[in-house]
């Protein structure tokens, strides 16, 4: 398509290159052109300022001398034209999905610091992430202090929308919530290789396993120390060839929730009750070193499974008798969720990718399924355009939905990479 | 008797060792790997990140390639951001305080480089990928070749001062090496002097400082952006009125656009190696300046 268009607009070209051309249109025409081959213009200015060339740069001052962090914005917009209406949280057709604002920077020889505040039209202003990162650990170790992405599957461990696809996998948004999960306090790893690959091993503690969502119950969850919320995920990794390379890995988290109960009795309206969820997920890269701008492939899939403890008899202890009849409205034994997804990459700019999404639903007592595709367009490495569909079934006999979405994405400020 | 002769033992293992040890150094490209190696010689081990006929600026953070740097003592790149796109994720997951910025092993070779395109005023992206330091494809001039040398050798001559001797000598060999080659290509030299050529990139600009050749034109509308329609008519223009008749490009790029342009111009398409390995049987620095240089002699002749 591309190809064909400068064909035609090549083909159009001879006629005013090959005709005579006096004086003065020449010299217009030249530098019409200088004007618009950009790059030779800006270096032929440099060379007329006689300001292109600087000694070695320990000559010059620093490159930051206000010690300012690195300062980010990117922003997530979200257009809904699916025609049952909006599918979108808050109904919108046109909606700023979030905005994100970062801090980064090392904060002396051991600590680097990372800010990431969302904004969002619902919810405001929130803490998304900030963490302290310990650089100068002994025996390989990282350790991060504060609030961070919860290292639990693949998927999740990229910003929303930094994904390749709209939302995160149904099994994600299904068991940690749309936004994907976030965790407060002490995040560890290490990297290994006794086995001559490479491998990670990431635990987390933090105050809770995900949010409470108004729900109160006897007794905050992180009362007792086991009530924290516990995380591990072990990564393995392996070059296949120059070209390809294999990503296996594990996971889980386990911790005490806040899981609804049909009355609100003395403000508690919830009873604690211990979650745990484990998974595995594999991504297959392909990408040629040589032609690496122009062709790539990925192939993921990850499947989970949510474990919930029994609830106990009803009424609870705390229930008086006169009370109205309590019954327990949160997940009882366990689901699993699963999804499958592929990119490919058709031209330096542009990606086809397609998701299948797997979900036992405990509430429907029927399984979900969805299929979507992704048309994704980067202008550059700092804009993204997706065009989305998806067909959304949610058994047990309700009629299917038809999703289309498109997505903006922009990102202002220094570049930082993408995690791999 | 046996604690004393078990300590002794393990003194002499744990004296012995530095004496075989041989400093770890991985660079970000095969350039300063090449140059790494001339100026350590056989008391360095060099490992390199990119491939010669890989884009520099889109390498992926693969994690085998933090095994490789956990254990570095010394970590080389280009600078000028022209690793930003990776080397934060590597350095990160290596934990290794010595190659961290800075920690002894971290040399960004670009300080001791004198820069061309230095924007002055303000850069912003729509300027394409500009490099707000300067741009970052140096290794393409032998002086810089020299100077990437010289700096390795004072490197690597504080990270081990017994070996002070042997650094000083492989170096003073390189730059002799060096200087042999560049009295060879003289004669290539005088040929692309003035010379107008259209570059993919501005990554051959400091190679046209060198030899003098005169880019009249990018491909590239603006560092990064892939050339547009408009973009190339005005290119075809000023290739057809300046007479250039060479297109000079990385292998890593798609030649399509660039064989249309040459169909229009009557050009022909280079494709050169912008990095020891960039081609088959360009195995060092030295071999590939040379390359380079012949090459685009040939074409402007």
């Amino acid at each position: 398509m591309r190809r064909t268009f400068i064909i035609i607009a090549l083909a159009l070209l001879p006629v005013s290159v090959n005709a005579q051309t006096p004086p003065q249109r020449d010299s217009a025409a030249r530098a019409d052109s200088i004007a618009r081959a950009d790059s030779i213009a800006l270096v032929r200015e440099l060379e007329a300022q006689q300001a292109d060339t600087l000694g070695p740069r320990g000559q010059q001052g620093p490159i930051n001398p206000r010690l300012l962090p690195d300062i980010s914005v990117v922003g997530d917009f979200i257009a809904d034209f699916s025609p049952k209406g909006s599918t979108q949280e808050g109904g919108q057709r046109f909606g700023v999905r979030e905005l994100e604002l970062a801090f980064q920077a090392a904060v002396d020889p051991y600590f680097r610091g990372d800010v990431f505040l969302g904004f969002t039209d619902e919810e405001g202003v929130a803490i998304e992430q900030a963490y302290l990162t310990a650089t100068a650990l002994p025996a390989r170790l990282e350790a991060r202090l504060g609030r961070f992405i919860m290292p639990v599957g693949k998927q999740i461990t990229t910003h929303r929308h930094d994904l390749h696809t709209v939302e995160y996998p149904y099994v994600i948004q299904s068991f940690f919530g749309p936004e994907g999960l976030k965790g407060t306090g002490i995040y560890l790893s290490r990297v290994f290789a006794p086995l001559g690959f490479y491998q990670e091993i990431i635990g987390t503690v933090v105050d809770r396993f995900g949010e409470s969502e108004d729900l109160v119950s006897f007794e905050a969850p992180n009362r007792r120390l086991s009530g924290l919320g516990y995380s591990a995920r072990l990564r393995n990794y392996w070059d296949l060839g120059q070209s390809s390379n294999l990503e296996l890995s594990f996971s889980g988290i386990t911790g005490v929730r806040e899981q609804p109960m049909s009355a609100t009795i003395q403000d508690v309206n919830a009873i604690n009750m211990r979650q745990s969820v484990i998974g595995a997920d594999l991504t297959y890269r392909w990408r040629p070193l040589q032609r690496g701008l122009y062709k790539s492939l990925i192939l993921q899939a990850e499947v989970m499974q949510q474990r919930n403890q029994r609830p106990p008899p009803f009424p609870p202890p705390f229930a008086d008798p006169q009370d109205p009849p309590l019954e327990f409205l949160g997940p009882i034994g366990n689901f699993l969720g699963a999804y499958a997804f592929g990119r490919y990459q058709l031209t330096r700019r542009t990606y086809l990718g397609a998701r299948y999404d797997f979900l036992e639903d405990p509430a429907a007592d029927a399984n979900t399924h969805a299929a979507s595709g992704y048309f994704e367009v980067f202008p550059s490495e700092f804009s993204k355009l997706v065009a989305a569909y998806e067909r959304f079934m949610p058994g047990g006999g309700a009629k299917a939905l038809h999703r289309f979405i498109l997505q903006a994405t922009f990102a202002l400020g220094p570049h930082k990479p993408h995690p791999f | 008797m046996l604690t004393r002769k078990f300590m002794i033992v393990a003194a002499s293992a744990l004296l012995a060792t530095p004496a075989v040890a041989q400093l770890k150094v991985v660079t970000s490209t095969t350039d300063l790997a090449d140059i790494a190696k001339e100026v350590g010689g056989n008391k360095v081990t060099v490992r390199h990140i990119g491939e010669g006929y890989q884009d520099p600026h889109f390498i992926e953070a693969k994690p085998s390639f933090v095994l490789q740097l956990r254990n570095a003592d010394v970590w080389a790149y280009v600078g000028l951001e022209l690793e930003a796109g990776w080397m934060p994720l590597l350095l990160d997951g290596a934990r290794n305080p010595r190659i961290r910025a800075g920690g002894t092993g971290h040399v960004d070779v670009s300080r001791v480089i004198p820069l061309l395109d230095v924007p002055r005023g303000a850069v912003d992206r729509s300027q394409g990928d500009v490099h707000a330091r300067g741009n970052p494809h140096y290794w393409l001039d032998p002086q810089n070749g020299r100077r990437i040398a010289r700096l390795f050798k004072a490197k690597f001559t504080q990270l081990d001062p017994k070996n002070a001797a042997a650094y000083d000598a492989n170096t003073k060999a390189f730059e002799a090496k060096l200087a042999a080659a560049e009295r060879s290509w003289q004669s290539e030299l005088a040929a692309i002097r003035g010379k107008p050529v259209v570059a993919w990139h501005t990554s051959w600009r400091y190679l046209a400082n060198y030899t003098k050749m005169n880019i009249v034109g990018f491909m590239e509308p603006k560092p990064g952006v892939p050339p547009s329609p408009s973009h190339l008519a005005g290119l075809i223009q000023t290739m057809k009125r300046t007479g250039a008749k060479v297109i000079i490009m990385e292998p890593f790029y798609s030649r399509k656009t660039a064989d249309l342009v040459a169909s229009k111009t009557g050009a022909k398409v280079l494709v050169l190696p912008p990095s020891v390995g960039g081609e088959r049987g360009i195995t060092d620095y030295v071999q590939l300046m040379k390359s380079d240089i012949e090459k685009l002699a040939a074409a402007v002749r």
